[in-house]
């Protein structure tokens, strides 16, 4: 009995200490950002909304933060239609050397996307193309994609074909069954990964590093060049914003079409 | 509204592996209830896949209403269809996953509504309109199956072990109302079971199937009754299997099963060299003790059913008979080691084909 007891105490503080150590680092980054001194002083000595005053009045960190919301929605997008019908193809298509060409889709995930970074810079210097707001999108597919094969493949493992076939038989034609029945069922997971894709998109460092056009930077490319001369309050606001914008993304998502799944997943 | 199937010469083999389907030949009559019997894998679903659409016959011909749609695909084919598993939209309500095919066909929304509610009314599930499928019980489950399926007014109603997940006391329930709706509907029910007493029960006719071939075509009493190959005779209830030489003449043919029981035969053409026969058990009669009859054996053992007892007699020759008698109430059944002569006329006994 008693050590039941211990144990689920134990089961208890290992979980809460795994949460601590995830959620500290965000705990520190909101304090940073709301506290007058710029530098990270603890305990905090007073609170101020000044950095975030100081963030949004910067023409250069509100152009910044617009082009990364534009990449990223531009990445979602086509990210989450390339990662589905890429997914079903390899699920449905009949083709061979599927587990290749999964194995293919999926690499960017195992690769340094610095080394991604590097060497599509070097495609597009050999195309001569110069440094296009399409070719960072390009970039973020290539990193992004994967994450939406991934779990489209996974709600795909668990379909039921008959439910297509149930679809058949009642009249609809394949693109009508498609619409009716498979995308309504596969939707939990193509979210899920567009959901990874903004994210991802957002959040992204290596890969922008080697394809934002000078004057012409992310987010996360204009905060790490801010950091190189200065270090204050206006990293953690812009961090701030960061972390809400992208919690909002996914709570909207979530609302309007919907993560949960009907199936049991 | 119900149509013919006519199935010509039929094959299907997956991905040059054997056939799964091997040459079958059957018409099934308008209204009929058809049922496809025989045991795991023999190639039932194959063949109602063929029929419904889902699968393409490697070689043969399949006419509904005398219309070839061997290359008619699924949607265009005006056929229910009720899954093993149901296949319910996990994502729709009871109403809409009833009203799905209405909706391909472009009815109006108020006649649909309408139809519907038939639907569910002839199904006995008023008032469950907007539940999800996961909040059903199998049983419910499968009337929404139903109602899906019959609510188009298909030419042909399609049914892949409908009631193969029930418990046996719904399945019985199942098995009377789908063939009360059946009967009342009149539509072409093609019926896939490995339960030969479901099909026994429900069938006007029966096509028995054993690996990818068709065994037999006929009604219950004919399949039961009048068995046409040793494979049929085995799977449908019990029977006695005996097989011998062709010994005796013309017009008394018999069979010498071993030096102990020759067994005379109905009088038939064309007879030759080593036959294989049938007996039920319930055509055997058995008389304690004495001579005379056919055969003489003992009780080996007794297993009373209630309605009947079924004994199981050594003959000599290190040979078993099966004999059913019914319960008549004259007491217990006959005890193991007693003598009985065993009894029935030549007509009883069916000549099979192997
Ligand atoms: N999609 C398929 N691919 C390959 N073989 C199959 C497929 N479906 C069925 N088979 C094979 O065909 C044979 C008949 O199967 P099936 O028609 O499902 O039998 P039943 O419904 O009578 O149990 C079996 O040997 C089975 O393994
Ligand atoms: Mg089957």
């Amino acid at each position: 009995m008693l050590s039941l007891k211990v144990g689920r105490f134990l089961y208890l503080a290992v979980n809460w200490a795994v949460l601590a150590f995830l959620l500290l680092p965000i705990l520190i980054i909101f304090v940073f950002a709301l506290n007058p001194t710029p530098y990270i002083e603890f305990p905090p000595v007073g609170v101020t909304l000044k950095w975030f005053d100081k963030f949004f009045a910067s023409p250069q960190f509100m152009s910044a933060l617009l082009l990364s919301l534009e990449v990223a929605a531009l990445t979602t997008i086509a990210a989450t239609v390339l990662g589905a019908s890429a997914a079903l193809g390899i699920a449905r298509g009949n083709v061979p050397g599927s587990r290749l060409i999964t194995a293919i889709m999926l690499s960017p995930l195992m690769l340094p996307a610095i080394l991604t970074g590097l060497a599509l810079f070097q495609t597009y210097v050999l195309m001569d193309v110069g440094r296009p707001l399409w070719g960072l999108v390009v970039g973020h597919c290539l990193v992004t994609v994967p994450y939406v094969v991934r779990t489209t493949l996974a709600v795909l493992h668990n379909f039921d074909l008959r439910l297509e076939e149930a679809a058949r038989n009642l009249g609809a034609s394949p693109q009508r069954t498609f619409f009716e029945v498979t995308l309504p069922l596969i939707k939990p997971g193509v979210i899920a990964g567009g959901i990874f894709a903004f994210i991802v998109s957002f959040d992204q460092f290596p890969v922008s590093l080697f394809l934002v056009s000078p004057g012409q930077e992310t987010l996360p490319i204009t905060l790490f060049n801010y950091l190189k001369y200065d270090l204050d309050g206006t990293i953690g606001a812009a961090s701030v914003v960061s972390i809400l914008l992208a919690a909002l993304v996914v709570i909207g998502l979530d609302r309007t079409v919907g993560l949960r799944s009907y199936v049991k997943l | 509204m119900s149509a013919r199937i006519e199935i010509v010469g039929v094959s299907k083999s997956y991905d040059g592996a054997a056939r799964a389907v091997d040459d079958i030949h059957m018409t099934i009559e308008p209204g009929e209830f058809f049922s496809l019997l025989g045991p795991s894998g023999c190639g039932k679903t194959t063949t109602l896949r063929m029929i419904a659409g889902f699968e393409m016959p490697s070689e043969g011909i399949i006419r509904v209403g005398g219309q070839d749609i061997t290359r008619v695909p699924a949607h265009k084919r005006d056929m229910g269809m009720v899954f093993q598993n149901y296949a319910l939209f996990p994502h729709r309500t009871v109403r809409e996953n009833v009203a799905f095919g209405l909706r391909m066909r472009k009815m109006p929304r108020a006649a649909i509504a309408k139809k519907v509610d038939e639907a569910l009314a002839m199904v006995a599930l008023t008032g469950f309109e907007d539940r999800m499928p996961g909040q059903l019980s199998g049983g419910q489950q499968q009337r929404v199956a139903l109602a899906r399926a019959i609510v188009i007014e298909p030419r042909v109603l399609l049914c892949d072990e409908p009631l193969g997940a029930l418990d046996k006391k719904l399945r019985q329930s199942m098995q009377f109302e789908l063939k009360q709706l059946q009967k009342t509907l009149g539509v072409t029910l093609v019926f896939v079971t490995h339960d030969q007493e479901e099909a026994l029960a429900m069938s006007d006719r029966i096509a028995v199937l054993s690996r990818g071939k068709v065994e037999q075509v006929g009604t219950p009493t004919e399949i039961y009754d009048r068995p046409a190959t040793r494979f049929v005779a085995d799977f449908i209830g019990e029977t006695n299997l005996f097989r011998g030489e062709l010994v005796g003449t013309d017009g008394a043919p018999a069979l010498r099963v071993d030096g102990h029981l020759t067994l005379a035969l109905p009088a038939a053409d064309g007879l030759s060299g080593a036959i294989s026969v049938g007996l039920r058990p319930e055509k055997v009669r058995l008389t304690p003790g004495g001579a005379g009859a056919q055969a003489q054996g003992t009780v080996e053992s007794a297993n009373f059913q209630g309605g009947h007892v079924l004994y199981r007699i050594a003959l000599a020759g290190n040979r078993h008979v099966l004999a059913q008698s019914p319960n008549d109430g004259s007491g217990a059944p006959l005890a193991a080691g007693t003598p009985v002569s065993l009894g029935w006329t030549p007509a009883d006994l069916v000549i099979l084909k192997d």
